[in-house]
């Protein structure tokens, strides 16, 4: 029977069949483990994602040293954060952290999907590989961000840098006001992948 | 460039059609089988049953069949459907698995959750 002749309740059902199918048939045979599967599955939702550079973020607003240290040194910063393999080492040699302030806002761009740092970013939004928008970024700005909702004062200088195989950049976005009372782990819920971007500020604790 | 092959494997989809959905950075699975069918796929090229550009084409082939029957705005859309389609299509040629063993665990499948 073809899916194509299915009402959705009954796809759903059938997708379902199949992809427990597959994953019996393959285990039985021992072509794959389940736990194969799982440790894919999870390196994805736990081990690599903006949740890396969101705990980043937050403790070097808690920790100057730290911050510090990050902007200086960014790949023995994240080496110290006991992140999963691969992020620390080859992946993150490469890693450069900038940092927003009340008079220098930072926009990062990058043409080539494998430059974004996703480890610590998480996957790209659609539109950041768009050629029209690296374009005008570099061009205008101070556009580009207010069409994000940015606006800035003309005193504050927009930086944008281009992501390469060779460095890859990533914002410390400033801490919202009224955070002052935030563990490290609640001000790390207020840093989104677009924040460290610099498309974005990070949340304030009163918005949703 | 990259150090892991699940890293290498998610890049090479991004920034085109046949990337997977996301949200706020993350990739999303809406239903359990997504992840089971995401993950078997990227398993299977880690252990060298085919090769990532492989399936990657297998992926774009069965989403443009889908794109030349339907209207690209169609409510019936769905990428884990495509994706499914892409490797059992790929389980089948690298011989893994035959088409009536997988048909016939389907069927017992299918029978057991409708009870």
């Amino acid at each position: 029977m073809s899916e194509r002749f299915l009402y959705p309740k009954d796809r759903e059902i059938y997708s379902a069949a199949k992809v427990k199918a597959l994953e019996s048939l393959l285990v039985e045979k021992g072509i794959i483990t389940s736990e194969t599967v799982d440790k894919v599955i999870n390196y994805f939702e736990k081990e690599m994602g903006p949740f890396n550079g969101a705990k980043l973020v937050a403790k070097a607003w808690v920790d100057p040293e730290f911050k510090a240290r990050l902007l200086e040194d960014t790949p023995a910063a994240i080496a110290d954060m006991n992140f999963p393999r691969g992020m620390g080492g080859a992946e993150g040699e490469n890693m450069e952290a900038v940092e927003n302030s009340a008079i220098i806002h930072n926009l990062i761009v990058c043409t080539l999907c494998s430059c974004y740092p996703w480890p610590i970013l998480g996957l790209p939004p659609y539109w950041y590989k768009d050629p029209t928008f690296r374009g005008r970024a570099i061009r205008e700005p101070r556009k580009v961000l207010q069409e994000f909702g940015l606006t800035f004062a003309d005193n504050v200088e927009i930086r944008v840098w281009d992501s390469s195989a060779q460095i890859r950049w990533f914002v410390i976005p400033e801490r919202p006001p009224g955070t002052e009372g935030l563990s490290e782990a609640q001000l790390a819920t207020l840093v989104t992948p677009e924040s460290m971007m610099g498309s974005a500020r990070a949340k304030s604790p009163s918005s949703p | 460039m990259y150090t892991n092959f699940e890293q290498f494997a998610a890049a090479s989809l991004l920034g085109s059609e046949e990337a997977p959905p996301r949200s706020n950075g993350e990739l999303c699975f809406h239903r359990l089988w997504e992840g089971r069918a995401f993950g078997m796929a990227i398993a299977l090229s880690k252990k060298g049953h085919y090769e990532w550009e492989e399936f990657r084409q297998g992926l774009i082939a069965s989403i443009a069949e889908w794109e030349a029957e339907h209207c690209k705005d169609d409510a019936e859309w769905d990428y884990y459907e495509r994706w499914l389609l892409a490797l059992e299509n790929m389980v089948l040629e690298t011989r893994l698995l035959s088409r009536e063993e997988i048909e016939r665990r389907t069927a017992e499948i299918n029978a057991q959750i409708r009870g």
